[in-house]
């Protein structure tokens, strides 16, 4: 089989394997909504559900591994059609839309880090908080839209990780999907792998949130951010510099040249140079090497 | 007929143009109560969501809980100084982290972020920059010592 076929095949199994990966994570999430409870004691309520409740450690395991596995392929299919431009094909609206799901699949990825309700995750949530509350002026008002201190810490990470954001990304989708239940073949091969993962490996060790740990590590999306938050102010770490980002991947279809989806050139392609696109790929590069870096050693 | 023709390219100009203004403002207008409109409704949303009640939360140090140096309780750190003891918020100044004492350098760390405190409060180093939040205490007449901390 030739190079290319083999990049086509690879391009078009990434998004089935994730949306199979997709499906495994709402319904092992519909399963585990019965037992957890956002309020009181909460680690007590995810160790039972680890150790006590019937099946939980798999239920646990597979929605843990489905949605790491949906992000993570949903990130490769971008970053797959990053590399071969494709977004000069799309109309802005869409591009965004769906670059939107994609932002919006991290953020339930990092609620459900929260929702762990151990060390790490309260750490999180609290970090997360104070960010949002270094925002100018409405900054302290926009934190409380999304998670607060106190008795309903994790009440509102909960809403938004089992409803607000699971329907708004598959609203955003929606007209993405051509097939929801795809080639099954692939729903078969991302299943067993899926289940295979919940059967052999078990939840890693977890600290209670007041335990006495040195060093508290974020989820591993976030380790660069962790090590970025050291040397800078958090409005610049934590909102300023993912905001230019974003907003340059957003803007990547404003890049395509003459000819290619429309007649007229973007407007942001100036002179012959794609500056935006290497400004991504430069960023990425950067905040790559600092969670690497973390990974080895430590954020 | 030359002439008419150039007459009516013109007056079709014209009429275009007029047309333009008055959809212009027709827009602008529709615009501005849209947004007026949404102003109204979005800002008792906005409201509701992101009202919160103040909250505290009383730690009481019974009189078993002042005799070690160093004593964390409910995100309060004890510390005793020669003349008093000291209530130290165990909050991390930078964003939030629950510090950990260490009682061979004396000092705070937070397990985050690296920021250092010294056993009074005062910022040493890491990114923090701020000094830990000093907690009013008061004695009962049991020995108990009180903080409310201000969650």
């Amino acid at each position: 089989m030739s190079a290319g076929r083999i990049q086509t095949k690879i391009s078009s199994a990434l998004p089935r394997i994730g949306l199979s990966s997709l499906v495994l994570c709402l319904a092992s999430g519909m399963v585990l909504i019965f037992y957890y409870r956002p309020a009181g004691e909460v680690f007590a309520n995810v160790e039972e559900i680890t150790t006590l409740v019937p099946y939980g450690w798999f239920f646990r395991q597979l929605h843990y591994g489905s949605g790491q596995a949906f992000v993570i392929l949903m990130f490769l299919h971008t970053l797959d059609h990053f590399l071969k431009r494709r977004y000069v094909h799309y109309p802005m609206r869409v591009w965004v839309t769906l670059i939107l799901a994609l932002l919006l699949s991290f953020f339930t990825l990092f609620t459900g880090f929260i929702l762990k309700a151990d060390q790490e995750g309260v750490f999180a949530g609290r970090i997360f908080m104070n960010i949002l509350q270094t925002i100018p002026i409405v900054g302290a008002s926009i934190s409380k839209l999304f998670i607060v201190s106190g008795n309903d810490f994790f009440f509102l990470p909960y809403i938004y990780h089992c409803f607000f954001l699971p329907i708004l990304i598959v609203y955003l989708i929606r007209h993405h999907i051509r097939d929801w239940l795809p080639n099954r073949g692939f729903m078969m091969a991302g299943g067993a792998c899926l289940f295979l993962y919940a059967l052999l490996i078990k939840p890693g060790v977890v600290f209670p949130p007041d335990a006495v740990t040195p060093s508290v590590e974020g989820p591993w999306f976030f380790l660069g951010m962790q090590r970025l938050l050291k040397a800078a102010p958090p409005l610049w770490a934590g909102i300023v510099m993912p905001g230019v980002f974003m907003m340059c991947v957003f803007l990547l279809p404003l890049t395509r040249k003459r000819g290619e989806f429309s007649a007229s050139a973007g407007w942001l392609l100036w002179g012959k140079v794609d500056w935006l696109r290497y400004a991504v790929i430069f960023m990425f590069f950067v905040y790559t090497g600092l969670t690497v870096k973390a990974m080895i050693w430590g954020p | 007929m030359e002439k008419r023709q150039v007459y009516r390219v013109r007056l079709s100009e014209i009429h275009e143009k007029g047309m333009d203004r008055r959809g212009f403002i027709k827009r602008a207008m529709a615009w501005g109560v849209s947004v007026l409109g949404g102003g109204l409704f979005a800002y008792p949303v906005f409201s509701f969501m992101t009202f919160r009640k103040s909250r505290k939360r009383t730690v009481i140090f019974c009189s078993d809980e002042q005799g070690s140096d160093v004593f964390f309780k409910d995100g309060v750190y004890l510390v005793h100084e020669a003349n008093a003891p000291r209530a130290l918020s165990a909050r991390c100044t930078h964003l939030g982290c629950t510090l950990n004492f260490d009682p061979t350098a004396d000092r705070f760390r937070c397990p985050c972020h690296g920021s250092v405190f010294e056993r009074s409060g005062k910022w040493l180093s890491g990114p923090a920059k701020k000094d830990l939040e000093h907690i009013p205490i008061k004695k009962a007449k049991n020995g108990d010592l009180t903080a409310v901390v201000t969650l």
